[in-house]
């Protein structure tokens, strides 16, 4: 049992991790610190449930081409937002820059609502993901394996971006210091405007990954939003290393304690959360005084 | 309301006409608008009293609160469970609450206030979250998701107008508690934290220590909100406590206009009038609510109780104190 309740809990990790990158990757650039994430994860979703019939009767290629579909219009979806809106409010006050990514959930939920109706969807599953392995006396269902797959290219692909290109390079002095790139006669608002971009991308693409496996509404917004804060505060919010152990840990800690003190579970990651707060972040960005 | 920021500096005296003003508005809403009018007039004022204590954090303290449902849900709380675990008749019950609210606000926020600026948002919504769950999980005491509920006659067993002017004295009277809070020499201690902490503790004063009566204050007005809104429902639900209250408090503040004593009341009357005749025209009001945050924040980040006050005029309704 234990063994089953660690593998659920790495998956369910790296699902965390999946929707918590891009939050963190938005934090870490633009010091914004995007309500909407959750929301923008729920448009993936809703997307791939619309483009998964059009290309897969159930084939792997098909519902990997609808996925990333779906993730290219929410990421543009992103671009747009970001040009229009957030470009305009770098400047301000922090607690301005949540107020308005709080109205894009408002005016997303009700959007989503309006296109799909109230009630939940199902998104049918590729047939390769159908099925479970069995190992010895245990059944792991092979989704969250399947799940588990992408997140590793996922991290894979990132960390060869991140470390060996030049938009990379640009990401972690834009990370560092905003200021400096900009100084260095870099396209500052570029860099910001593609950062958004890609996460909102990386939020709609975890959405429409795990659309299969649960149902899709309109309320899901919100418990993704506040298990994506927890991972990215835990790791230090904007470290991307930090939020990858940070979900491996909430993730693993989830699945044991719904095994050995379920009342506690829930409870547990939040205070996790505030101890980290209080005692510093994982992560090198979690400094306690500005 | 006269109560801008220019003339907070030369006037620290309640102006009683203002009092009087808003009383007079709100009377002649409840009684001459009936048992439905009275009930909407007692949410607005309830909301009121819990969007100004969150204003106390943010436009004087400078804090941004993103768990502030925390001390409403442990001040509806603190209340229905004296009642239900501990026996105590209502009347004392009442007491209970914002006493809970303010002892959890002196907890939380003595951790909080160890932090700044957005951790310190991440903090107070990792308490608040917490609260939350304890409230949801904890079936043995507080009944889970169930809630609490006939535990007593909502509304002391009053009729709608009569509780709703028993609401508006309490509200009026903790407004008026506020108001001299912020202009007592505590109050400017707390706004020069709030403006500069750095030049604040240089010139002698102790910014945690001040940031902490400031939050424990909101807290307890929030659990005097909050038992207000258990009394009015005649029930308590984890709900109270949760993520949708703390937005709703902070929208409301921002549509209300920060900076401005009054910015939690009209956000208050302007939230729950959206909320309540949006849905009549247009299914999604959330939407509606959204698209005038946006353009609020675009528009005009701060000054913005002259535009609500435009609002207000072009929906009918009078302003509160």
């Amino acid at each position: 049992m234990f063994a089953v309740q660690l593998i659920n809990g790495l998956m369910e990790g790296m699902m965390l991790f999946l929707i918590a990158s891009g939050l963190t990757l938005v934090f870490g650039v633009s010091r914004i610190i995007n309500f909407a994430h959750g929301s923008l994860y729920m448009l993936g979703a809703f997307l791939a449930y619309q483009i998964v019939p059009i290309f897969a009767d159930g084939s792997l290629v098909g519902f990997a081409i609808a996925v990333i579909a779906a993730a290219l219009i929410v990421g543009l979806i992103g671009i747009i937002f970001e040009v229009l809106v957030l470009r305009r409010i770098y400047h301000t006050d922090e607690l301005m820059q949540l107020i308005i990514t709080i109205a894009l959930v408002f005016i997303i939920r009700d959007v989503v609502r309006m296109i799909w109706g109230a009630n939940s969807v199902t998104v049918q599953m590729p047939d390769a993901f159908i099925g479970a392995l069995i190992v010895g006396d245990n059944y792991f269902p092979i989704f969250p394996f399947m799940i588990f797959g992408a997140g590793l290219l996922v991290v894979m692909i990132m960390i060869g971006v991140i470390q060996f290109t030049r938009a990379g390079i640009l990401l972690r002095a834009a990370t560092d210091d905003r200021g400096m790139i900009a100084l260095l006669g870099i396209n500052e608002k570029l860099v910001f405007t593609s950062v958004f971009g890609v996460g909102s991308f990386l939020a709609a693409f975890a959405g429409g990954l795990q659309s299969p496996f649960g149902d899709v509404n309109y309320l899901m917004d919100e418990t993704v939003i506040v298990g994506a804060f927890i991972v990215c505060v835990i790791g230090g919010l904007g470290n991307l290393y930090g939020a990858l152990a940070a979900a491996m840990l909430v993730g693993v800690m989830n699945a044991l304690g719904v095994l050995y003190f379920p009342r506690l579970a829930m409870v547990m990651t939040f205070l996790i959360m505030a101890a980290v707060l209080i005692f510093r972040s994982l992560g090198r960005q979690g400094g306690g005084a500005r | 309301m006269n109560s801008m920021k220019s003339d907070m500096k030369k006037k620290s005296e309640i102006d009683f006409r203002i009092v009087a003003l808003g009383a007079a508005v709100a009377l002649l809403v409840i009684f001459a608008g009936g048992a439905g009018m009275s009930l909407l007039a007692t949410e607005i004022l309830i909301m009121a009293l819990f969007a100004s204590s969150l204003n106390l954090l943010m436009s004087y303290g400078h804090m941004v609160s993103f768990g502030h449902a925390a001390y409403f849900g442990l001040g509806a709380y603190g209340f229905t469970l004296a009642i239900v675990r501990a026996d105590i008749p209502v009347g004392l019950a009442v007491f209970a609450g914002p006493i809970v609210a303010m002892i959890g606000g002196l907890i939380f926020g003595a951790l909080c206030v160890r932090l700044t600026e957005i951790y310190f948002a991440m903090l107070t919504l990792a308490c608040g979250q917490i609260t939350f769950t304890v409230l949801f999980q904890w079936y043995d005491f507080t009944g889970g998701d169930t809630g609490i509920t006939d535990f007593m006659t909502p509304r002391f067993g009053l009729s709608e107008q009569y509780f709703a002017v028993f609401t508006l004295t309490i509200v009026i009277l903790c407004l008026m508690f506020m108001w001299r809070v912020i202009h007592s020499p505590l109050g400017l201690a707390i706004r020069s934290v709030g403006q500069d902490r750095y030049r604040a503790e240089a010139s002698g004063l102790n910014p945690r220590q001040l940031q902490l009566i400031a939050f424990t204050i909101s807290a307890f007005l929030a659990g005097i909100a909050g038992t207000l809104f258990a009394v009015f429902h005649g029930n308590a639900f984890p709900d109270y406590a949760g993520l949708g209250f703390t937005l709703d408090s902070l929208i409301m503040v921002v549509l209300g206009g920060m900076k401005s004593f009054a910015g939690g009341i009209y956000g208050a009357i302007a939230y729950t009038l959206l909320k309540t005749y949006v849905p009549l025209v247009i299914q999604e009001w959330e939407l509606v609510v959204g698209l005038i945050l946006l353009f609020i924040v675009l528009a005009t980040p701060f000054g913005l109780a002259g535009g609500i006050k435009r609002l207000q005029t072009m929906l009918g309704m009078g302003g509160k104190p």
